[in-house]
């Protein structure tokens, strides 16, 4: 296995590109460039994902069973949002995400204990 | 937007044919908001070549899977793959060179027996159709419930037989001997004599000439001979103008007419010539015939052996009031090969199941060796999954090890194939071996060890893979941390591996025990002789030269200038061996009265010289047969044993007089002056058979004898003055058939040597194998726990708890497995009833030796890693990340 180096992003604690993403599909499908944005927007600006990213970490997400591909929304918007490939979060990704969601809760809270932090 | 189409490129294809126009999408998206934005075009371009070059090298990485529909890539990963492999193997050479032992071991070992099975039971004979070749079976159940095929038919049971219409194209002989000269020197060669056409029921055409003709075949034809491929080639050098020359067979001058192809082999028969014997003047009793024969035309072997069981009712009705031995006769036509092997190919089955357990262990071993090497990699193995890795690459990279291994595992195993061959035909003595055999690793072998092989790899590899796949990337994740190498559920599966290992093992021990057993408790019956330093031979004096008083002063005189050569102790003259004694003759004890149809039988030996001196064979009553006992002198017997307890129980055997001989042809009455000390007479394992020993010079007279030699040293040393001292008697006159008693001995034990032998050679290989595999799941489950075990030093633990705790588990183990394996071998204990001697199938001696043998073994395998185990230094443990 040496040779594929640990890609650090889907192992937790979770990169911050992957948690925003993640956090992106938690209220429902999206496709491709909405999860860009939001992630994006979410962050601000903290995160930044180009088309190569982006769409090499939905596949990571895919692959990893984390994420997977949806019908989309029951009534597209328009017939353009029809074409594009919706993603949405498998239980385990939710799952995943919880967890990770509530051990950073705990840190933060934690980490609020700390008057000299603040 | 065409450029940037163009740097796509640098993703896999299969990444591109999935995402390229979202990607394209998504760069248009971007491109029209830089602009909206009044961003710089120059840094645009760089963020995206950035993104381009990043994401690419990351999907590349996350995923070594080809696209299916790229062929070079597929066979660029396999190189990737199986170089990889070699190199992990190669860095751990301990596990790499037990797996490809075990491998050679149990694959070398098969095919060497299979090779050996192939040569000798299942493909014997390259005749077409040799499923319908049958021969006729004979069984007197008044006599013996054994099956006889050679020379057990007379010539008027034959004439009765042949009326089935079930079976056609006959070949009837005889077997004998015959000295045949083609010019310098007198040899003895195995010959059919030949009663009907003997090559119909082969298929084959003479090479070279033809067959017998029916005015040859009749009585007092022309003398004529076939002969085979081999003798022409050795003998004669292959001589073209062979057919039409002359050769002397026992003296007569014979044409040779032809010369069947190298495929026939009847029995290990070279010379082939006409019976020559009038049939109308052989007895019924008198049964010197093997039968052959083809199933006819749209016949089956059912509806054969239908007709032949009322043949044979037919003959019981009509003979049985004057031969008792026809009451519930049966004959029954056997395929030849099966007749032939039967009692080999018990013990041939037997060892190749024995063989098959040993491949299976072999491959539970490398199985639980796999699993353990595949627990350390289990969390690089999830990494590997949760980073898009397909379960397919994972396996593929398992597979690619096993490839190697069962490469060159199955290849070492061909050599010791190839070395183990002539150790096991060395097992059986040359007279064993009536078809003159010699197997060799032909291209069968290879395929079946190629098979075992492939069958191998894939029982290896399943279950490490099946054990990786199932593994979900989020497993193992969370499985952070120490302690906790391989998940329960893998751990259970070598446990329970280890646990049938054990079992299997247990099986074979137990049966290779019990075969031991009966092996002593054979050599533990009494001999009544010894067979240290005598040499024996067999000498038949041709008609032509010596006939009627010739003989007897043939061998006597032959005796008498022995017992004067130096390095001779004793010599002696017999017409059977002890151990393989066949020929009886019907008795009544004279005064007693006994309905002529019923007469008792016993062996029946005509002796000369001092015949139980020879053999150290001892009285127990009376006096031995000497010199005294000649023509003229009162016509007198020895008996042994088993004889008087039979038949004159009670009362003083010494004076009473038995009547030898057929009822019809009664000879006069003899006088009992001696009872033997029993002698094992018909075969190892029965007891002795009753047996009256008869002096030579009152007996119609014999001219085919065995001659035993006792020697001052090493009998075979002392062949050569024998021979000069027959020479110097009669240049013409051959011996054949030289054996000590010892290989007399031994060919009679050979079958439960051979698989008592094999089946201690499996028992031993299994028992190392379970040993290696104890020894390696300890020593991973070990180095799992080490830090446990410093934590439980640290906290005060002694070492010798830690000891405890490590062989507690292996003695779960062992326990595990013995209780199964003990069971399977009660249940198995049935199957080698047969082949058992004065020992249960159970024995409890035997089966509480191979609980503590296996103990011995497990606890010493297991006692190294629990040893390390307690050597663990608590500090190093406990900073070991």
């Amino acid at each position: 296995m040496s040779r594929t180096p640990p890609a650090s992003d889907l192992r937790r604690p979770l990169s911050p590109a992957v948690l925003y993403l993640l956090l992106a599909l938690a209220d429902g499908a999206l496709h491709g460039y909405a999860i860009k944005q939001e992630a994006e927007a979410r962050s601000d600006g903290r995160v930044r994902l180009g088309p190569g990213t982006l769409y090499a970490a939905i596949q990571r997400l895919l692959d990893a069973g984390l994420a997977r591909e949806t019908s989309g929304p029951a009534t597209p918007a328009n017939g353009q949002e029809a074409q594009r490939r919706y993603y949405e979060l498998t239980p385990r990704g939710r799952r995943l995400l919880r967890d990770e969601v509530a051990d950073l809760a705990h840190l933060v809270d934690y980490a609020r204990t700390k008057p000299r932090l603040a | 937007m065409r450029l940037y189409r163009l740097l796509l490129r640098v993703y896999p294809a299969w990444f591109r044919d999935r995402f390229e126009l979202e990607i394209l999408d998504a760069f248009a998206e971007d491109r029209r908001r830089a602009r909206d934005r009044g961003r710089s075009a120059l840094r645009f371009w760089i963020q995206t070549l950035a993104d381009l070059l990043v994401s690419a090298r990351a999907v590349r990485r996350s995923r070594r899977r080809t696209p299916p529909d790229s062929q070079r890539h597929v066979m660029e990963a396999l190189r990737l793959d199986l170089g990889h492999a070699l190199v992990q193997l190669i860095r751990r050479p301990g596990f790499s060179i037990a797996a490809v032992l075990s491998l050679a071991l149990g694959i070398g070992g098969n095919a060497a027996l299979f090779a050996f099975a192939d040569g000798f039971v299942f493909n014997p004979f390259a005749y077409p159709d040799p499923d319908r070749l049958v021969t006729i079976g004979s069984t007197f159940p008044r006599v013996s419930e054994e099956e006889r095929f050679i020379e057990a038919i007379s010539v008027p049971e034959y004439q009765d037989i042949r009326e089935a219409r079930t079976l056609t194209s006959w070949a009837v002989f005889d077997l004998g001997n015959r000295d045949m000269s083609g010019g310098d020197r007198a040899e003895r060669v195995a010959t059919a004599l030949a009663f009907t056409d003997l090559f119909a029921p082969f298929g084959l055409r003479p090479q070279l000439g033809r067959g017998f003709t029916p005015a040859e075949l009749a009585p007092g034809g022309p003398d004529v001979a076939v002969i085979s491929h081999r003798i022409w080639q050795g003998r004669f050098g292959g001589d073209p103008a062979i057919v039409g020359r002359v050769v002397r067979i026992n003296g007569v001058p014979t044409t040779v007419v032809g010369v069947m192809p190298p495929e026939l082999l009847v029995m290990g028969t070279d010379l082939w010539i006409p019976w020559g014997a009038d049939p109308l003047t052989m007895p019924r009793h008198f049964r010197p015939l093997t039968l052959l024969a083809r199933l006819a035309p749209g016949a089956t072997l059912a509806e054969a052996n239908t007709e032949l069981a009322t043949i044979a009712g037919r003959t019981t009705t009509a003979h049985a009031g004057a031969l008792k031995e026809y009451e519930g006769w049966r004959v029954a036509a056997v395929p030849w090969t099966t007749a032939l092997m039967r009692e080999i190919r018990g013990a041939m089955f037997l060892l190749l199941g024995a063989m098959a357990l040993v491949l299976l262990i072999a491959c539970a071993n490398l199985s639980s060796l796999a699993l353990a090497r595949s627990a350390t990699r289990h969390r690089d193995m999830a990494i590997c999954l949760a980073l898009g890795a397909g379960r397919w690459g994972l396996a593929r990279q398992q597979l690619a090890e096993v490839v190697w291994l069962a490469l060159v595992g199955g290849g070492l195993g061909l050599l010791v194939a190839y070395v183990g061959l002539p150790a096991l035909v060395s097992l059986v003595p040359p007279i064993a071996n009536t078809l003159g055999l010699t197997p060799t690793i032909g291209w069968r072998v290879v395929l079946w060890a190629g098979a075992l092989t492939v069958g191998s790899a894939i029982v290896v590899a399943l279950l490490p893979v099946y054990q990786a796949t199932r593994t979900t990337s989020n497993d193992a994740l969370k499985a952070e941390g120490r302690g906790l190498t391989s998940s329960r559920g893998a751990l259970r599966l070598r446990h329970g591996l280890i646990v049938g290992e054990i079992a299997l093992a247990v099986v074979l021990l137990a049966g290779a025990g019990l075969l031991v057993r009966s092996f002593v408790n054979v050599q533990r019956v009494p001999l009544g002789f010894d067979a240290d330093r005598t040499l024996t031979m067999r000498l038949t004096l041709p008609a032509q030269r010596y006939r009627g008083a010739a003989i007897n002063d043939f061998f006597q005189r032959l005796l008498d200038t022995l017992a004067t050569t130096p390095g001779v102790r004793e010599a002696s003259v017999a017409t059977q061996l002890p151990l393989q004694s066949r020929l009886t003759t019907p008795f009544r004890i004279d005064g007693v009265e006994a309905p002529a149809d019923t007469l008792p039988t016993a062996l029946i030996t005509v002796v000369g010289g001092p015949y139980l001196s020879t053999l150290r064979a001892s009285m127990a009553q009376g006096r031995a047969l000497d010199a005294r006992d000649r023509g003229a002198a009162p016509r007198v017997i020895m008996v042994n044993q088993a004889f008087v307890s039979r038949y004159l129980p009670g009362g003083d055997p010494l004076g009473r007089r038995v009547v030898l001989g057929p009822a019809d042809r009664p000879a006069p009455p003899v006088e009992i002056v001696g009872v033997v000390a029993n002698i094992q007479n018909s075969d190892r394992r029965s007891a002795a058979a009753p047996e009256v020993f008869v002096p030579l010079h009152q007996q119609t007279v014999n001219n085919q004898l065995f001659l035993l030699v006792r020697t001052d040293g090493d009998a075979p040393a002392l062949l050569s003055t024998v021979r000069s001292v027959i020479a110097a008697q009669d240049a013409d006159q051959p011996v054949y058939a030289v054996q000590t008693m010892a290989d007399v001995v031994a060919s009679s034990q050979f079958r439960g040597r051979f698989s008592m032998t094999l089946l201690v050679a499996f028992a031993v290989i299994a028992l190392a194998l379970a040993g290696v595999g104890i020894y390696g799941v300890m020593s991973q489950a070990v180095a799992a726990r080490t830090q446990e075990i410093g934590v439980r030093l640290a906290v005060g633990a002694d070492r010798g708890d830690v000891l405890g705790l490590v062989l507690r588990q292996v003695v779960r183990l062992t326990l595990g497995g013995l209780t199964l394996g003990l069971a399977a071998a009660a249940a198995l204990g049935t199957t080698l009833r047969r082949s058992l001697f004065e020992v249960g199938p159970f024995d409890p001696a035997t089966m509480a030796a191979v609980a503590v043998l296996l103990g011995v073994v497990a606890l010493t395998a297991g006692w190294l890693p629990a040893w390390r185990a307690s050597r663990v230094d608590p500090i190093l443990a406990l900073r070991y990340e």
